[in-house]
C-alpha cells in the first residue's frame, strides 16, 4: 500500500514542503480523515498488554471502536473538528490489488497455523497482525459510534482519500489526513500523516504541502501522477527494476509514461522489463479523474453526542467501561461547542523567514538574517 | 555586538514571565534601536509582538543586528537570579553562540554572570498592517485582569459588547452567567484608574478565556492597558513600557461556526 520512495523522495527535492509538528498547531482546523485507513490502524495497534485485541463478553473485537473514540476526542479536545471519510466500492483495477492481500493475507493464515503449536507467541502475533481485515460489520460499527458521537461522515463513491482531498480542494476542510501518499495525487492542498497514530508513540504529525511539493519537485500534476505509478500505486504493476531515483529521473527526462516505455524499448541494453498489457492508463486516469462527489454538495455538521445513544451501543453492547463513555461525551459536547476559535494566519501575511533550515552543528549561520519592524 | 544595560532587572523579569506561557521559543532581534520580539503560540492564535526601546536601557549600544534565539523557561531562570534592584546586562557578541546575563548589586560588589546557550529558531514572520479599529478602549489593567479572572471561573469564552455609552464583558457557562459593565470614566487625581472609550462602530466580539488570562500576565508591566477591537479581526491588546517600548498580544477572536 502506498507509493514507494515518495515521501523520501519529497525530503530530499522539497524539504520545504513538509512541516513537522505537534496535534495542537492544527488548532481550529477542519480535517478530512480516511476512515479506512485508520480503522485499518486501530485493528493492529490498539491491542492489551498481551497482544491480544480488545474484544467484548462476547468475544467480539473492539479495537477499532477504542481507536475511533478516543482519537476523535482528543482531536476534539485539541479543538479539531475531523469527518471521517469511508470508501465506496473499489475501482476495477484495484481488483489485482486487494486479490494480492487476500493471498498475503491467506499465506499468513497458513504461516500461522503451521507454527500454531510450537511457535513463539510474539510470532503468532506477527502472522495474526498480518491476518487484519477490516470486515464491513466493523466498518458499519465504526460509523454507528462516529453519527453517536456528533461527528460527521462522508461516504466517498469510490476511493475515500480522493474525497478527502476533494473536501480540502472545496475549502471544507483544511487538509486530507491519510498514511496513503498517493493522496497528494488529488492534489489536496495540505495532506497530513500521523495524525491518528496514538498519542504515547510519539511521533510528529507530517503536513505536506501540496503547491510547495511540486514546485519542490518541478513536475507538473500528470507528470506526478506518472511518478507514483512508476513508484507503485494500488492499481497496477511497476516497472521492475526502476527505483524511486530512477522513476523521477526518467520522468525528468521523458515527461510521460508513453514515452518512457517507447524509450525502454528502443534501448536494448535496457534492464528494466516493462509489464505486459500494463494497464497504466487506466491507472493515471483514476488519479486525474477519480469518481468524486464535489465538496459543494457535501454539508458538514457536528452535533452534540447521543450520550444515551453511546452508553446503550458502548457500554450495554460492547463492553466499555460506562464511566470512561460518559467522560468521554462531556469532552466531545465542550469541544464542539461555544464557537470556533478563528486562527491569526488569515488575518497577517506569513512573510517567510530566509533563515536557513537548521543545522545541528551549524549554529553560526543565523547571524545574518534580520527582521526589521 | 550588543550591550545593553537595564537600571532594574525587574522589567525583563516581568516582560519574560509575561510571555513565556505563550511563547516558549523566541528570536529576540537586537538592533541599533531596540530590541525586538515577535513570535506566535503554537496554535496560531496569539501573537506576542515586544518592543523595548533604547531608552529602557541606561546603556545601550548595537553595532550590527543581531538575532538571539532564545528558550523563556531556561532563561527565565537564569534572570530569577537576580535581585530586583540589580543592574542588569545582556551581553552578546556578534554571531553569537550565547547570551550573557549580568547582574550588580548596587551596592556590595557582587557580581554574577550567566551564560545561556541561544537556539536556532525557524520562526515565520508574520507582518501586521495598520488596521482600523471600530472601537479602542483604555482602562486601568489591574482592572481588566481581574474581569479575566472572574469570568474565566465561569466559561471559557469572553464575550465584549462596545456600544455608544458602556463596555460590556459578559461570559456564560453551565453553571451560570456573569457580566461586568465598564461606562467611560475620568479620575483628574489618579488618571490611570480612567476608562476610555472610543467608539466609531459598536462591535460584539468573544475571545477565548484562556489566551486572555495569558495576556493579563502583562499587567504588571503597565497600570493601563489599551484595547483595540474592530469586527471578525483580531483584537490587539497593548501595555505601554513607560520606559520606552510596548508589549503587544494579537488575538484572533472566536466565530459561531458558519455551517
Amino acid at each position: 500500500m502506498g507509493v514507494k520512495g515518495l515521501n523520501q523522495l519529497l525530503k530530499d527535492k522539497s524539504p520545504n514542503a513538509i512541516k513537522e509538528f505537534q496535534l495542537k498547531n492544527l488548532f481550529g482546523r477542519k480535517v478530512a480523515i480516511d476512515a479506512s485507513m485508520c480503522l485499518y490502524q486501530f485493528l493492529i495497534s490498539v491491542r492489551q498488554s498481551d497482544g491480544q485485541q480488545l474484544t467484548n463478553e462476547e468475544g467480539e473485537t473492539t479495537s477499532h471502536l477504542s481507536g475511533i473514540f478516543y482519537r476523535t476526542i482528543k482531536l476534539v479536545e485539541n479543538n479539531i473538528k475531523p469527518v471521517y471519510v469511508f470508501d465506496g466500492k473499489p475501482p476495477v483495477l484495484k481488483g489485482g490489488e486487494l486479490e494480492k492481500r487476500y493471498l498475503k493475507r491467506e499465506k499468513a493464515e497458513k504461516d500461522r497455523e503451521a507454527i500454531k503449536d510450537d511457535g513463539s507467541v510474539a510470532d503468532i502475533l506477527k502472522f495474526d497482525k498480518r491476518l487484519v481485515k477490516v470486515s464491513q460489520d466493523q466498518n458499519d460499527e465504526a460509523k454507528k459510534l462516529l453519527e453517536l458521537m456528533g461527528i460527521p461522515i462522508v461516504d466517498a463513491p469510490c476511493e475515500a482519500e480522493a474525497q478527502c482531498a476533494e473536501l480540502a480542494r472545496a475549502g471544507k476542510v483544511y487538509a486530507a489526513a491519510s498514511e496513503d501518499m498517493d493522496t497528494l495525487c488529488y492534489d489536496p492542498p495540505y495532506m497530513l500523516r500521523h495524525l491518528t497514530f496514538a498519542e504515547a508513540r510519539k511521533i510528529p504529525i507530517d503536513q505536506i504541502a501540496h503547491k510547495e511539493a511540486m514546485e519542490g519537485l518541478d513536475l507538473t500534476k500528470a507528470e506526478f501522477v506518472d511518478l507514483c505509478i512508476l513508484l507503485g500505486c494500488d492499481y497496477c504493476e511497476t516497472i521492475k527494476g526502476v527505483g524511486p531515483v530512477t522513476a523521477y529521473k526518467l520522468i525528468k527526462e521523458h515527461g510521460n509514461l508513453e514515452n518512457i516505455i517507447k524509450f525502454i524499448k528502443e534501448s536494448p541494453k535496457s534492464k528494466f522489463i516493462v509489464p505486459e498489457n500494463w494497464p497504466f492508463n487506466e491507472a493515471r486516469k483514476l488519479f486525474m479523474d477519480p469518481d468524486i462527489t464535489p465538496g459543494e454538495k457535501i454539508k458538514l455538521t457536528w452535533k452534540e453526542p447521543d450520550v444515551n445513544g453511546l452508553i446503550e451501543f458502548m457500554v450495554k453492547q460492547k463492553g466499555f467501561s460506562e464511566e470512561r463513555i460518559t467522560n468521554g461525551a462531556d469532552k466531545l459536547k465542550k469541544g464542539l461547542k461555544g464557537g470556533v476559535q478563528g486562527r491569526l494566519d488569515g488575518f497577517f501575511t506569513v512573510v517567510k523567514n530566509d533563515t536557513p533550515k537548521r543545522k545541528a552543528d551549524d549554529k553560526k549561520e543565523k547571524s545574518n538574517k534580520r527582521k526589521k519592524k | 555586538m550588543l550591550e545593553g544595560k537595564f537600571d532594574e532587572s525587574t522589567l525583563l523579569k516581568k516582560i519574560v514571565d509575561s510571555i513565556k506561557d505563550c511563547v516558549k521559543l523566541c528570536n529576540f532581534n537586537c538592533t541599533e534601536h531596540g530590541i525586538t520580539v515577535q513570535a506566535v503560540d503554537d496554535s496560531r492564535v496569539l501573537l506576542v509582538s515586544l518592543l523595548v526601546g533604547q531608552t529602557a536601557f541606561t546603556e545601550y549600544r548595537c553595532d550590527r543586528d543581531i538575532t538571539l534565539g532564545i528558550d523563556l523557561e531556561s532563561f527565565s531562570k537564569i534572570i530569577k537570579c537576580g535581585n530586583n534592584e540589580d543592574y542588569l546586562t545582556l551581553l552578546a557578541e556578534d554571531s553569537p553562540d550565547s547570551v550573557m546575563t549580568i547582574f550588580e548589586d548596587r551596592k556590595k560588589e557582587r557580581i554574577s554572570e550567566y551564560s545561556l546557550k541561544l537556539m536556532n529558531i525557524d520562526s515565520e514572520f508574520l507582518k501586521i498592517d495598520d488596521m482600523d479599529y471600530d472601537t479602542v478602549i483604555t482602562m486601568p489593567s489591574s482592572e481588566f485582569a481581574k474581569i479575566v479572572r472572574d469570568l474565566k471561573n465561569l466559561s471559557e469564552s469572553l464575550n465584549i459588547i462596545v456600544t455608544k455609552d458602556s463596555v460590556k464583558f459578559s461570559s456564560e457557562g453551565e453553571s451560570g452567567s456573569g457580566s461586568v459593565i465598564l461606562k467611560p470614566y475620568n479620575d483628574l487625581e489618579k488618571p490611570e484608574e480612567s476608562v476610555n472609550v472610543h467608539l466609531d462602530n459598536p462591535v460584539d466580539l468573544t475571545f477565548g478565556l484562556k489566551y486572555l488570562s495569558d495576556i493579563i500576565k502583562a499587567s504588571s508591566l503597565s497600570n493601563q492597558i489599551t484595547i483595540k477591537l474592530a469586527d471578525k479581526t483580531p483584537a490587539l491588546f497593548e501595555f505601554k513600557l513607560s520606559v520606552g517600548g510596548y508589549l503587544r498580544f494579537y488575538l484572533a477572536p472566536k466565530f459561531d461556526d458558519e455551517e
